[in-house]
């Protein structure tokens, strides 16, 4: 199939051209990317309707590099086994829709916020590369367009500043780390199974060595997704990188690349032992409340949003975890609508902040007059997100919640008979969500204009039309969901089921929420309480100040000692390991004091070790 | 090819060496022309016989026939590991004398330098080919005493005394080695390396030849850098002038220790388990230590120095795996395996290590520093530093589409393969340290403060060419990984190193 070869090779190869065209005529460069990733939703659009099939990439003959190489060259035909089923095609389509929308807003945003030099190459190698990933058969080189994909997203942020150069640095060493721990994974899987083909290899997790491999790959997954204890890139990114980056990768490509390996990993590589779904399922939750709990006291609302980018992974982990058939459809279906609604909010927060130039949600206010089609599209964004319906964001959820309802009914082990905790968790999440999406919008949209914001304008269409195809597609997707979105898309990668809606999750998400939000914003319970007493006088137009928000929080005993533990980095792996690096390093530099005597007698004692042990 | 050939690989440098005072005195200009000449020859020689000579060839110095059956002649043998060894010394050492035309600008007494950077390039060149362990080790003293003077031609405090350092380990090293020679000449009567293979294997009593092999380790684990022995590189290497640097971190540790073993334990002595195992043993130790150490170094040399002690660290770990299953009688695949992936490792190991070096020496010609802390900005104003940097830092680190990522791929794999899950675990996270602090180095040396204008420019163009083509062969390398290619380029090396009994047969055509 023509297609596959071409989805792949021509953004690549268009990605090189376009870093050797200087950056003078950014316009063509714009445009050529604009082109191409029309070209590839197209060729996504082909690959989704055809049938699932495998595909064997045949090199052609290169008779100006001589007989001997050509062969050679051909001979890397070994490895490059592609195998389309649903749950490629289901991914591949998704990643075709993002692709011209980030490039049509590329094009629109400048200036700090926006495209950045060599932006429309490095995004087009990310959109071959990642093409290719969702298609492949064959586990080295899965890893190696892994691994590829690591430089590609540390190039789109552009480090300008120490504090940008040190997001990069991050991004890359946890990701690059990540695919040096899965080598040892599939090296494993290869020693057990003598194959490197994904379609070949099942293997029961019952041994320390399965064990390790298993989360040697999960490991892989859940950085790329952002998942914890592997997430603590991804906030640091989307503060740091142009909204177009972050509505890029974090927010669509590297949730759908993510999620796939998750699914790849836990319904083909492996076989799930109840107490690696236990392990999976309290990861997943892990992520949904503590991303969330960061995400309340935050300040700047790039980083919030990218908190939430987390915790909604955390649901997708949850209902993948679970390992039934409503929980994986459950996982797939909110990783496309997770990826749709937050490049939403990204792109959202992009204009915002390309408007105003201001990071901080409370130097914000009263924008919904002066930006009223991306208030809208926020508006429709944030009740996805919260899972309010009729979005998608609903839809997604409490599947998610009968994934787990029947999880709890079907099976006897530990996780199953957790299911309870697992339920109350997960509509806590999505309260507390909730919760901080009251807070964004209600902070940036709501109350008083600050004097300096006066002026504002809505963005250019080009910039608005990405979020605004977003949010229709939020809409229709929640709206259409049983009747046209389950059965086209998802069930043909999951198997079919029936879904029925459980009221008291939602009821219970908004209730809980708007109170958890009432008691922030008023300044804790006893506030309240002497309010009702008309003790205390309250003003209403600080409903929406988010600085009373964070007041409280931080006030809080309990909370503010782990508040402050985690703003110092130690529920953060990347900043532990670090640390106990560092430290280790320290004790060896000590050792080496420059004196001769020393290193002489470290010879000799090397020398004497030997022996004995001869 | 003719077996005389080979004799022009340490014959032209050593000519050049002793030619170019003179030649200095005509013109004072000439060394540093003549010198990129000579690599360039030696380059061109080395690639031509490592295509067109896929057997081995033994030379003998004068024809002297051998006597009854013991061989009296100097022999010089070139076969697949000699003629891999010598393609990257050659191309190292062009590149770096080409880098050195500009580098070296701003030092007196460059007639010395380009007089001992022939030596020591004739010194590795005859390491890699002689035939018996007499003319082993004075190659290998050539090569040294060499790079003792190189390593203290900045005549500064810091230089003197690594130099000191160097020279005593060095010393102590050599100590060790030639009383480990006289114990095998001692029990054998000959020095000739194929004649010492044929005695070693009557030899009944096994404790003995291991117990010359732990002596070789240490003298040769000195020279090769490896963890306990390993404490005069950072010094050393970080204070040489930067071609140097990449010499010696590139080819110059690998020459005189990593091929010395090699050719030592496979081809002379009988393979053997509890050798292997102290291999993996001080390999695993050297890849961890070594990172551990350089991620903590603001010197941008030093780090780089230490880096280059857990490099060495894979590559004596794989060949210790292979040996393993090798003495073992196991899976000869794996045994293939881990000798691709630690032959491969070396030879990016040269090339990146070699490049990052010239990087840091751009660094230090145009920003006048080393310390990572007093950098930051420079990517605006040196691009090309930057782009090659980054290709090589990527490669070290192991990240596709580099060459460094398919060399340790190869290495995990085969230690896992082989049941090594502590080897293959150390190298994954020995592989994620390296990363993090070449990120570092990215960070500090390129960004990390937003570039003001300054006066800082990017270095001369000669410099600039050894750099990009280092950095181009950083990526080109990959394709080493393709069967057909691997098959010319890393097979006939690696087929050395399996047909252990091969090199003493065909020497003495028995």
């Amino acid at each position: 199939m023509m297609a596959i070869s071409l989805i792949i090779m021509v953004p690549i190869v268009t990605g090189i051209i376009l870093l050797i065209i200087p950056e003078r005529v950014r316009y063509i460069k714009s445009f050529a990317s604009l082109f191409v990733s029309v070209l590839s939703a197209f060729w996504a659009w082909q690959i989704f309707s055809a049938e699932p099939l495998t595909y064997v990439f045949i090199i052609p003959d290169f008779p100006l590099l001589g007989e001997e190489l050509s062969l050679a060259l051909q001979s890397l035909g070994l490895y490059l086994h592609f195998r389309v089923d649903a749950l490629s095609q289901l991914t591949i389509i998704f990643t075709g829709l993002f692709a011209p929308l980030v490039s049509l807003y590329a094009i629109g945003s400048t200036g700090k916020e926006g495209r950045f030099s060599n932006f429309e190459s490095y995004f087009l190698i990310t959109l071959g590369l990642a093409f290719a990933t969702l298609m492949t058969n064959n586990l080295l080189l899965f890893i190696f367009l892994w691994g590829a994909l690591a430089l590609t997203i540390y190039k789109l942020i552009p480090s300008k500043d120490s504090s940008s150069s040190a997001a990069a640095k991050k991004t890359l060493i946890m990701i690059g780390a990540s695919d040096g721990i899965m080598i040892a994974g599939i090296a494993i899987l290869y020693s057990l199974t003598g194959s490197f083909n994904i379609s070949e290899i099942s293997v029961e997790t019952n041994s320390a060595i399965t064990y390790f491999a298993f989360f040697a790959l999960i490991a892989g997954s859940f950085t790329k997704a952002g998942a914890f204890p592997f997430h603590s890139w991804v906030p640091d990114f989307t503060k740091e990188a142009p909204s177009v980056s972050s509505a890029y990768l974090p927010a669509a490509l590297d949730k759908l690349l993510g999620i796939y390996f998750l699914v790849r990993i836990c319904h083909d590589l492996f076989i799930m032992t109840d107490i690696v779904r236990l392990i999976i399922i309290v990861a997943g939750i892990i992520s949904i409340i503590i991303a969330v709990m960061m995400a309340l006291i935050q300040h700047d609302y790039k980083k919030v949003l990218g908190f939430h980018a987390i915790s909604q992974v955390g649901y997708m982990v949850l209902g993948i975890g679970l390992g039934n058939v409503v929980g994986l459809a459950a996982g797939l279906f909110h990783m496309i609508n997770n990826a749709v609604f937050k490049s939403g909010l990204f792109f959202i927060s992009g204009n915002i902040k390309k408007m105003t130039g201001k990071a901080k949600l409370d130097q914000l206010g009263g924008l919904w007059t002066k930006m009223p089609v991306t208030f809208l599209c926020g508006m429709v964004f944030a009740l996805s997100i919260s899972g309010i319906p009729p979005f998608n964001g609903y839809v997604s959820k409490s599947m998610i919640y009968q994934g787990i309802i029947d999880f709890g009914s079907s099976g006897t082990g530990m996780a199953n008979n957790l299911w309870m905790l697992w339920l109350g968790l997960a509509v806590l999440g999505s309260a507390l969500t909730l919760v901080n999406f009251i807070k964004l919008v209600g902070s940036a949209f709501f109350g008083k204009v600050p004097g300096n914001l006066i002026k504002t304008r809505e963005t250019k269409p080009i910039m608005w039309l990405p979020s605004a195809i977003l949010a229709i597609i939020c809409l229709f997707t929640g709206v259409f969901a049983k009747s046209w979105v389950m059965p086209n898309i998802i069930f043909s990668a999951t198997g079919t089921f029936e879904t029925y809606s459980i009221w008291y999750t939602t009821f219970a998400t908004v209730v809980l929420g708007i109170f958890i939000y009432l008691v922030l914003a008023t300044g804790g319970i006893r506030k309240i309480v002497m309010i009702i007493r008309a003790k205390e006088k309250f003003y209403f137009g600080n409903i929406f100040s988010a600085k009373v928000l964070y007041n409280t929080l931080r006030n809080a005993s309990v909370l503010s000692k782990v508040f402050e533990m985690a703003n110092n980095g130690m529920f953060d792996i990347y900043h532990i390991l670090r640390k106990s690096v560092f430290f280790i390093n320290k004790r060896l530099s000590l050792m080496h004091d420059g004196i001769l005597q020393t290193y002489l007698s470290w010879v000799i004692a090397g020398l004497i070790i030997l022996l004995i042990f001869l | 090819m003719d077996g005389w050939i080979i004799v022009l690989f340490f014959v032209i440098p050593l000519f050049g060496a002793f030619v170019m005072p003179v030649t200095y005195l005509f013109s004072s200009d000439s060394p540093k022309f003549i010198t990129p000449v000579i690599t360039f020859v030696l380059l061109i020689l080395s690639l031509y016989s490592f295509v067109y000579q896929p057997e081995q060839i033994a030379y003998i110095i004068g024809g002297w026939k051998p006597v009854g059956d013991v061989p009296i002649a100097i022999y010089l043998v070139y076969d697949g590991l000699s003629g891999f060894m010598l393609v990257i010394i050659n191309l190292i050492a062009f590149f770096s004398s080409v880098y050195a035309i500009n580098y070296m600008e701003e030092y007196t007494g460059q007639k010395y330098f380009y007089v001992l950077m022939c030596l020591m390039i004739a010194g590795m060149n005859g390491v890699v080919l002689a035939g018996d362990l007499f003319n082993l080790f004075v190659f290998t003293e050539i090569a040294a005493k060499s790079s003792y003077a190189l390593v203290a031609f900045g005549v500064k405090k810091d230089e003197l005394e690594a130099s000191f350092k160097y020279q005593v380990l060095g010393g102590m090293a050599n100590l060790i080695i030639l009383f480990g020679i006289a114990m095998i000449y001692w029990q054998t009567q000959t020095l000739n390396m194929a004649d010492i293979s044929y005695m070693l294997q009557n030899v009944e009593n096994n404790i003995f030849p291991v117990f010359i092999q732990l002596i070789l380790i240490t003298g040769f684990g000195v020279k090769a850098a490896l963890i306990p022995f390993h404490a005069w590189l950072p010094d050393a290497h970080s204070s040489a002038p930067s071609p140097i640097s990449a010499m010696l971190s590139g080819v110059l540790i690998k020459t005189l220790g990593v091929y010395v073993i090699m050719r030592l334990f496979f081809n002379v002595f009988p393979v053997n388990e509890s050798v292997s195992i102290v291999l993996i043993a001080l390999g695993g130790l050297s890849m961890i230590i070594g990172v551990l150490l350089a991620v903590g170094a603001w010197d941008l040399k030093r780090m780089l120095a230490y880096s280059s002690i857990s490099h060495v660290g894979y590559i004596i770990a794989g060949l210790g795996i292979g040996m393993i299953m090798l003495a073992r009688g196991e899976n000869q695949f794996v045994a293939t395996l881990a000798f691709t992936g630690s032959l491969f490792h070396l030879a990016n190991h040269a090339v990146f290590k070699g490049l990052l070096f010239l990087n840091a020496g751009a660094i230090e010609y145009a920003a006048n520093t080393r310390d990572m802390k007093q950098m930051g900005g420079l990517a605006k104003f040196m691009p090309i530093t930057l782009t090659s940097s980054f290709s090589a830092s990527m490669s070290i680190s192991g990240l596709p589409p580099f060459s460094g990522f398919f060399s340790k791929l190869i290495i995990i794999l085969a230690a896992v393969i082989a049941g090594f899950y502590l080897i293959a675990g150390l190298a994954v996270v020995a592989g994620i340290i390296t990363l993090a602090y070449f990120v570092k180095f990215q960070k500090y040396a390129f960004y990390n403060k937003p570039s003001v204008s300054s006066s800082i420019k990017e270095v001369p163009n000669l410099m600039r060419m050894s750099m990009i083509s280092l950095a181009i062969l950083c990526l080109l390398m990959s394709v080493l990984i393709l069967p057909e290619i691997r098959e010319v380029f890393l097979n006939p090396a690696v087929n050395t190193l399996m047909e252990t009994t091969d090199y003493a047969d065909k020497i003495l055509g028995r």
